[in-house]
């Protein structure tokens, strides 16, 4: 698991069960912890801060009110609250009746002058943070076919009937390009 | 053995893609094939990583206090309002205001307790204990519970469990110390339940552990394992 070791997903683990019991303290450590990561997904997949903000909010309460249904069987405390920031922007961009316009930064794009000078670059957190560089270092070295795939689905969630349009390729090998490139992904995240 | 068709099902079910009737049909499955669910969980933890590569950007200060000031006021409204009595309007008051001066003096006990503590403490290192309590975490008995005595200039400890079942056959439980300085946590032997799912036994970790923030208990392999392999069933801070 990448984003958090061992040692991290037991904290965070604990932390949930605090929140369970209603202790503000550990949700304010939760929130330090991951509204980062959090806003940073929902900024890339709404590009509208004001947005980006009510939804992390949502997610944030939705997690105080749901904690006590976390089932550490189906998921990592980090990956349940991606899917929760997922599931909260995904309604956002239903609502607007659009999907969104934000273009999706293929991980061989340099930050812009833009990015540089308003938000902390990919390649800065790298330095900073060695799981995210290593999921970016693995995450550039899949196909490039396959990369592409996947971040359609996972930053605008076009389903693979409308990435398969998208791209003008069968559905089936677009089907196959996420499957391929999910379980090299799982692979060498878990080998590196 | 997954078939193929499986595993894209699998990948576009990790990633939300599958409608809500292919969503059902998927969940029925995987309710069928444990294979199936670990592949999911895994598929599920690898695109939950793609959120990090996001360009990081940070919310405004502003956003935190807005959503702690919302939990506050939700916590509030779920503890009942006292009914009030117009004629001894006044003895609320008196007894908030006696409850006060209670709290006042325990809070100064406390204070001059914990400064003989630390006086004692510091004048001794190896007198230092840290206490942690360890809660159970899913699938654990809900009325599971552990205590850890842990004094870090010996590097040992002592642990007592309660309301912990034996485990089945063929499994142990493992007790780690997750330290500030290990990525890993450090292994601290096996700990045997008896009958009654009670356990107090002394500890020592396997590698020095100086800064440790957490304790778990985990259900491994029997004889135990050097890496954390199994559910975490008690976990818990000072």
């Amino acid at each position: 698991m990448a984003e958090t070791s061992t040692a991290q997903q037991m904290l965070d683990q604990e932390m949930i069960a605090r929140i369970g019991r209603r202790d503000q303290g550990a949700f304010s450590a939760l929130y330090d912890r991951l509204s980062g990561p959090l806003y940073s997904l929902a900024m890339k997949m709404l590009g509208d801060p004001a947005e980006a903000q009510d939804a992390l909010q949502e997610v944030f309460l939705q997690i105080w009110s749901r904690a006590g249904t976390y089932d550490p069987e189906q998921s990592s405390v980090f990956s349940w609250t991606v899917l929760l920031t997922r599931s909260r922007v995904i309604d956002r961009l239903r609502a607007r009746g659009r999907r969104s316009r934000v273009v999706v930064a293929s991980t061989e794009d340099a930050p812009t002058a833009a990015d540089a000078s308003t938000v902390e670059s990919a390649a800065d957190t790298a330095e900073k943070n060695d799981e995210a560089a290593r999921v970016r270092y693995v995450l550039n070295n899949l196909p490039s076919e396959q990369r592409e795939a996947i971040e359609l689905a996972f930053f605008e969630h076009l389903s693979h009937h409308e990435i398969a349009a998208r791209l003008g390729q069968p559905l089936g090998t677009v089907k196959a390009r996420i499957r391929r490139g999910l379980l090299k992904l799982r692979q060498r995240l878990n080998t590196l | 053995m997954i078939s193929e068709e499986q595993q894209d099902q699998a990948a576009l079910y990790a990633l939300g893609l599958l409608g809500a009737d292919e969503d059902a049909a998927f969940e029925s499955e995987l309710r069928a094939n444990a294979e199936l669910r670990d592949l999911v969980r895994e598929l599920r933890e690898a695109a939950g990583n793609l959120a990090i590569t996001a360009p990081l950007q940070l919310p405004p200060a502003s956003l935190k206090q807005r959503i702690m000031r919302e939990i506050a006021v939700e916590t509030e409204r779920v503890v009942p309002m006292p009914t009030r009595h117009a004629t001894f309007g006044w003895v609320p008051w008196a007894m908030a205001a006696a409850l006060a001066v209670f709290c006042g003096l325990l809070a100064f006990d406390r204070v001059h307790l914990k400064r003989q503590l630390a006086d004692i403490r510091a004048a001794d290192p190896l007198m230092q204990t840290t206490f942690f309590t360890l809660a159970p975490s899913t699938p654990a008995p809900a009325d599971a519970k552990a205590t850890v005595a842990w004094q870090p200039g010996r590097q040992s400890g002592v642990i007592r469990i309660s309301n912990l079942p034996v485990p089945q056959p063929g499994k142990d439980y493992q007790l780690w110390a997750v330290d500030a300085e290990h990525k890993d946590p450090i292994s601290a032997g096996i700990v045997r339940v008896d009958k009654n799912g009670v356990a107090q036994v002394r500890f020592k970790p396997v590698e020095k552990a100086e800064h440790v923030k957490a304790f778990a208990i985990s259900l491994e392999r029997e004889g135990g394992v050097p890496k954390k392999e199994g559910p975490i069933l008690l976990v818990g801070t000072t």
